[in-house]
């Protein structure tokens, strides 16, 4: 449905050089591969952040190698379940990588501890925090305003209400479970480069509005909104008795609808998932551009469909 | 979502249940004892269904959806690691032990979203009143596990009260009215994001007088 243009000025972040947002066909989508997650198999030992580096540095370059190919953004996101694995993870990160990074972890108190190191190391400018929520504690407030980080994945994920207006009054006001707006709140904090994404429910239970959420969020906010709905396929119970082909099939039609649906960039899951997203996510980012063509969008230079027909 | 509960004398379709599909495995219908195996991959002996729950608010739900929808459940075992950050059996336990504030939050739970949106007040009282909880969270030792579903199967009779349906209800849409295009589409037409619906721009200004 990404074949329109929003009567809002659309927001363009920049974060280490990449472009993030603007109108549908205007920027090519940024593709953001998890590296590091929860059962990857490179990695031996997750508490102290062991792993096969030689394996870690190909998936790397493998990812670089298809943006430059073919023109969608690429954006590393690092997973750690523990402040020393974190350490380590960046460490190879800052080695192998030159591009944005988003710090990731299910523990607060880690993500509290990443804004900091983030910091002292001088990486801040690169990286975008994964993520500020209703679920955001006092401490990870306090890192964050002290934080030089600048940029973050805002998660509008509304449980007293999951439907797009939920999510929408949570970002604005707060809705019924918080004083202010998220988006408020990351002003607060020293956030000014907000990526929005609507937290995606697993198919059956709302997966459907992720892709309703973009074009609303964009129309009244105007920030570069996506999401991560290949959990929405590897959520879905059915597909799990399937063939690995059936689900890297879901994966990247997940992955389009996302873009024609408006969204700016793509948490689209595992690193090695990479050789299916980049070619489809191009593909769509290049129908996408023809379609808009008449509405007077102009694709930016190094867009697919400047590089790829 | 609505609940019902099936009346008197309604029979249970072991069939029918569980109501909710996910990932989980049924062994016994008849069994008295649920196990959620957290973040875990357990396969415990004698239960009456087991699986993994690694959300404090949807999977929450969808576990208390499926224990009061069978009363011959009398216990919940929660074992295995927890979920990091989500805490799902931390909010399971604080669910049973103190319901949920007036904003839908799990009182006293101290996951990241630990939030009930989908079931009713009514059903999270049956599910205290239901099921008593034997909160072992972070037991991986399968034997004792099992050692605790033998015990438990022994203790007590079914939940003297019908099963309690918890079941989707398709909410009443209000009336839509496009109050002006945020989205062009071209060609005249535009879009409402806001009411979602598609309109053309010369009908839309000719019903606004312009």
């Amino acid at each position: 449905m990404s074949l329109f243009r929003f009567s809002l000025d659309q927001k363009v972040i920049n974060i280490a050089g990449t472009k993030i947002g603007g109108q549908p066909g205007e920027f090519p989508t940024v593709l953001c591969g998890t590296i590091f997650y929860q059962g990857h198999k490179i990695v031996e030992d997750h508490d102290r952040g062991f792993f096969d580096e030689a394996l870690a540095g190909k998936l790397v370059s493998n990812q670089a190698e298809l943006s430059e190919q073919t023109g969608c953004p690429a954006v590393l996101h690092l997973y750690a379940r523990t402040m020393a694995a974190f350490e380590r993870y960046l460490d190879f990160a800052d080695r192998s990588w030159e591009g944005p990074l988003i710090l990731d972890s299910a523990d607060p108190v880690v993500r509290a501890g990443m804004a900091g190191l983030i910091s002292e190391v001088g990486l801040a400018d690169r990286a975008i925090y994964n993520s500020i929520s209703i679920g955001t504690t006092e401490q990870e407030a306090v890192a964050l305003e002290e934080s030089e980080l600048d940029s973050a994945i805002v998660l509008a994920y509304n449980p007293s209400d999951s439907s797009v207006d939920g999510c929408m009054k949570l970002l604005q006001t707060g809705g019924s479970v918080m004083d202010k707006g998220l988006t408020d709140l990351c002003m607060d904090l020293g956030i000014v480069n907000m990526l929005l994404d609507p937290g995606v429910m697993p198919l059956g239970s709302g997966a459907g509005s992720a892709l309703r959420f973009s074009v609303v969020a964009k129309a009244k906010l105007g920030w570069p909104a996506g999401s991560g709905i290949h959990n929405a396929v590897s959520a879905w119970p059915w597909l799990k008795g399937r063939s690995t082909l059936e689900k890297r099939c879901c994966d990247a039609a997940a992955a389009a609808m996302q873009q024609l649906a408006g969204g700016d960039f793509l948490l689209y899951g595992p690193i090695d998932d990479a050789d299916i997203i980049f070619p489809v996510a191009a593909m769509a980012d290049v129908m996408i551009a023809e379609a808009v063509k008449d509405l007077d969008i102009w694709p930016v230079a190094g867009h697919p469909i400047n590089r790829l027909v | 979502m609505m609940d019902q509960s099936s009346g008197p004398g309604t029979g249970f379709d072991a069939y029918k249940w569980p109501p909710l599909r996910g990932d989980y495995v049924v062994c016994d219908p008849e069994g008295r004892v649920a196990v959620v195996t957290l973040a875990s991959h357990l396969c415990p002996r004698g239960a009456a269904i087991y699986g993994p729950c690694k959300t404090e608010n949807l999977g929450v739900e969808k576990v208390v959806a499926n224990i009061i929808s069978n009363s011959n459940i009398r216990f919940l075992l929660i074992c295995g690691q927890e979920s990091k950050g989500h805490l799902p059996g931390d909010a399971l336990a604080a669910l049973h032990r103190n319901g949920i504030d007036q904003a839908g939050k799990i009182i006293g739970s101290k996951g990241a979203i630990p939030f009930i949106e989908n079931i009713s007040a009514e059903a999270i009282s049956r599910f205290q009143g239901q099921v008593e909880v034997v909160d072992r969270a972070g037991l991986e030792d399968l034997a004792e596990i099992d050692r605790i579903v033998l015990e438990l199967s022994l203790g007590k009779e079914p939940y003297p009260q019908p099963p309690f349906m918890v079941a989707k209800r398709r909410q009443r849409r209000e009336a839509v009215f496009v109050m002006g295009g945020d989205v062009v589409l071209g060609s005249g037409v535009v879009l409402d994001s806001g009411a979602w619906m598609v309109a053309e721009e010369r009908a839309q200004a000719a019903k606004e007088g312009v």
